[in-house]
């Protein structure tokens, strides 16, 4: 028995759909990793929020209170894309020692869900392993969630080979409490 | 160790462990700790994790109001009797034994204690260790040393600055709360290389070019830092009283008006604008100073001039600091200047902060400086604008125990290792 021709074309959309955005991820690892951060920025709309809250150990019956609230309290990073731009020069200026020498980083991106679809936007899903290495010994290890609103921009400005979306938001769950790294130099 | 007067600093207090363990007891418990704000609870039973020294605290609002100050660990086994960083109880029973304890520490609950102790356990003997507490204008203080000084004299003429840190920027007392949420993050190297960053660096400015090439002030003019804005000739003073606590801060040769340091902004520019003018209506002559930031010795560490925020160094090892930040916003400053300051912050402090992971990637690498069998030979040098303080000078107001040097200088730094070898060698 094979499926009738209308589930048949809408699971392979879902499959097309699925390797267009785990496209745009690896497409995004490359960038940062290869430092081209400039081309990086391209990825992310004009009114980009890109979001890691700071997590606290909290009570089982206060889980809402376990991560610092976006455009509230204080985060790691609760900004847009002026300042990710202004992140990108001042590691870009040979200048900001702690980007100098520059890190070697590699993102591993996987569990990637397309968890809703709204219009021109839906909510991805997916988990995230950096490593960073640095100078000679400096070693950092990050992994955590990241939720992304992902927008279908018709008339995109910057065409990126990876397609036509763009990160309209992103939320960065990090898995520590008390950061242990003692900067957060590489984006996420 | 230290010869502040000599104005060198033996590389082996940064990387000794047996140094470091005795800076615990001699430098650390003698010495009254910030561990937090009364912003931070609301209501009572609100509680909050923090640190003195290098030990877990509970700061919690018992009923009435009041602020207790214990030590997190059960006086059974030395369990946490807290395993949360904040909330709100009417108790903190121990996860072991269940050893429970009340606000005030009292030990109000032990298992078995009429059929296994036998009714003998005088449960007022063994309530959590409590804290001696000081508030002074919201921030909170506290020291587990019965025979220390009150914290008045510990502070000593630092009052002032600790006053003048907690005043919003219209200089009303008590003028700040804290924002939701405190940086917490690990550095590998010792506490100390924050803390005499902090008590008066002005020296490191190559260290932060990034960020003024970048203008991340919102000023609208190329710097990271907002006063940097004012055009008004200033002498940067390096004031440092006898407890080593110290300070950094622009004194302006004459009282001016406004000008603008937020001008990215023009609503917020037009709060720092009448606040400006308030301030100078509250303070008189003693608006032309405006304080930049300092530290209490020994490891907390503030900066303020509109933009204020508190922090420690948690010791953990020699080679190894915790830091902990409070971020605080005018209470009754307009929405949009809480959201201005709360961003101009992240973008600066902390371990995401483009000026302070400079400062990181500095104390880490001198960190490695510190410990070869070969460099630890050679002392630091601490020698810049040696020999030059002047007490109370150039304005007598400054308080008859202000040493006080103009310009760059290591001034604050000897002040700090001064007071810290009179405690280590005592």
């Amino acid at each position: 028995m094979s499926a009738p021709p209308n589930a048949h074309e809408a699971g392979l959309a879902q499959l097309l759909l699925q390797r267009e955005v785990e496209a745009l991820y690896t497409h995004e690892a490359e960038l940062l990793d290869d430092r081209h951060f400039t081309a990086w920025l391209d990825l992310f709309t004009a009114d980009v929020r890109y979001w890691m809250p700071i997590a606290r150990n909290v009570a089982f019956d206060r889980p809402l209170a376990e991560y610092t609230r976006e455009r509230a309290d204080a985060n790691w990073f609760d900004e847009g894309k002026d300042d990710l731009a202004k992140r990108v020069q001042q590691i870009e200026g040979g200048d900001h020692w702690a980007e100098e020498p520059r890190s070697r980083t590699s993102h591993l991106i996987t569990n990637v869900n397309v968890a809703e679809i709204r219009g021109t936007e839906m909510t991805v899903h997916c988990r995230f392993i950096v490593s960073q290495n640095r100078q000679a010994h400096d070693v950092n290890f990050f992994t955590g969630k990241r939720i992304d609103i992902l927008r279908r921009t018709a008339t995109l400005q910057v065409a990126h080979r990876a397609g036509t979306f763009q990160v309209a938001h992103r939320t960065i769950y990090l898995d520590q409490s008390v950061l242990l790294a003692k900067s957060l130099t590489t984006f996420f | 160790m230290a010869n502040p007067a000599a104005g060198t600093v033996s590389r082996e207090i940064f990387s000794s462990e047996t140094v470091f363990t005795n800076e615990l007891e001699r430098v650390f418990a003698p010495s009254w700790a910030f561990v937090g704000h009364t912003s931070q609870f609301a209501a009572d039973g609100d509680y909050v994790l923090s640190r003195v020294g290098q030990e877990s605290v509970i700061v919690v609002r018992e009923s009435g109001g009041a602020i207790n100050v214990l030590l997190n660990s059960c006086r059974h086994r030395g369990m946490p009797v807290c395993r949360y960083d904040a909330g709100n109880a009417s108790a903190f029973t121990c996860s072991y034994h269940a050893w429970s304890y009340d606000l005030e520490g009292a030990l109000t609950g032990v298992p078995r204690l009429n059929d296994a102790y036998h009714g003998e356990l005088d449960r007022s003997q063994w309530g959590l260790v409590k804290a001696r507490v000081a508030i002074f204008y919201g921030s909170i203080w506290a020291s587990f040393d019965q025979t220390a000084p009150d914290f008045g004299a510990f502070l000593g003429d630092m009052a002032y600055y600790i006053r003048d840190l907690m005043q919003s920027p219209d200089g009303e007392d008590d003028g700040y709360e804290v924002i939701g949420g405190i940086l917490k993050w690990r550095m590998p190297c010792n506490w100390k290389f924050g803390a005499e960053n902090f008590a008066g660096d002005h020296y490191h400015n190559y260290s932060h070019r990034s960020v003024d090439r970048l203008n991340i002030s919102l000023s609208g003019k190329p710097a990271r830092h907002p006063l940097a804005a004012i055009q008004t000739p200033y002498k940067f003073l390096n004031i440092a009283h006898p407890g080593g606590h110290t300070v950094r801060a622009n004194l302006y040769e004459a009282l001016a008006g406004y000008q603008s340091m937020w001008g990215e902004e023009p609503e917020v520019d037009a709060y720092f604008r009448a606040a400006h003018e308030r301030r100078q209506k509250r303070l008189g002559e003693r608006a032309r100073l405006v304080s930049r930031g300092g530290v209490v010795f020994p490891n907390m560490h503030y900066n303020t001039g509109g933009r204020s925020t508190i922090g420690i160094w948690v010791p953990v090892s020699a080679a190894e600091t915790e830091v902990w930040r409070w971020l605080f916003v005018p209470r009754e400053a307009p929405q949009i200047v809480k959201d201005t300051l709360r961003h101009f912050y992240l973008r600066y402090v902390g371990p995401a902060g483009m000026t302070e992971q400079d400062d990181m990637e500095n104390w880490s690498a001198a960190q490695r400086g510190t410990s070869g069998v070969t460099a630890r030979k050679f002392p630091f040098n601490f020698q810049l604008n040696i020999n030059a303080a002047q007490r109370a000078w150039p304005e007598a107001w400054l308080g008859a125990d202000a040493m006080v040097t103009a310009g760059v200088s290591e001034h604050n730094q000897r002040s700090f290792y001064t007071r810290w070898n009179d405690l280590m060698s005592a």
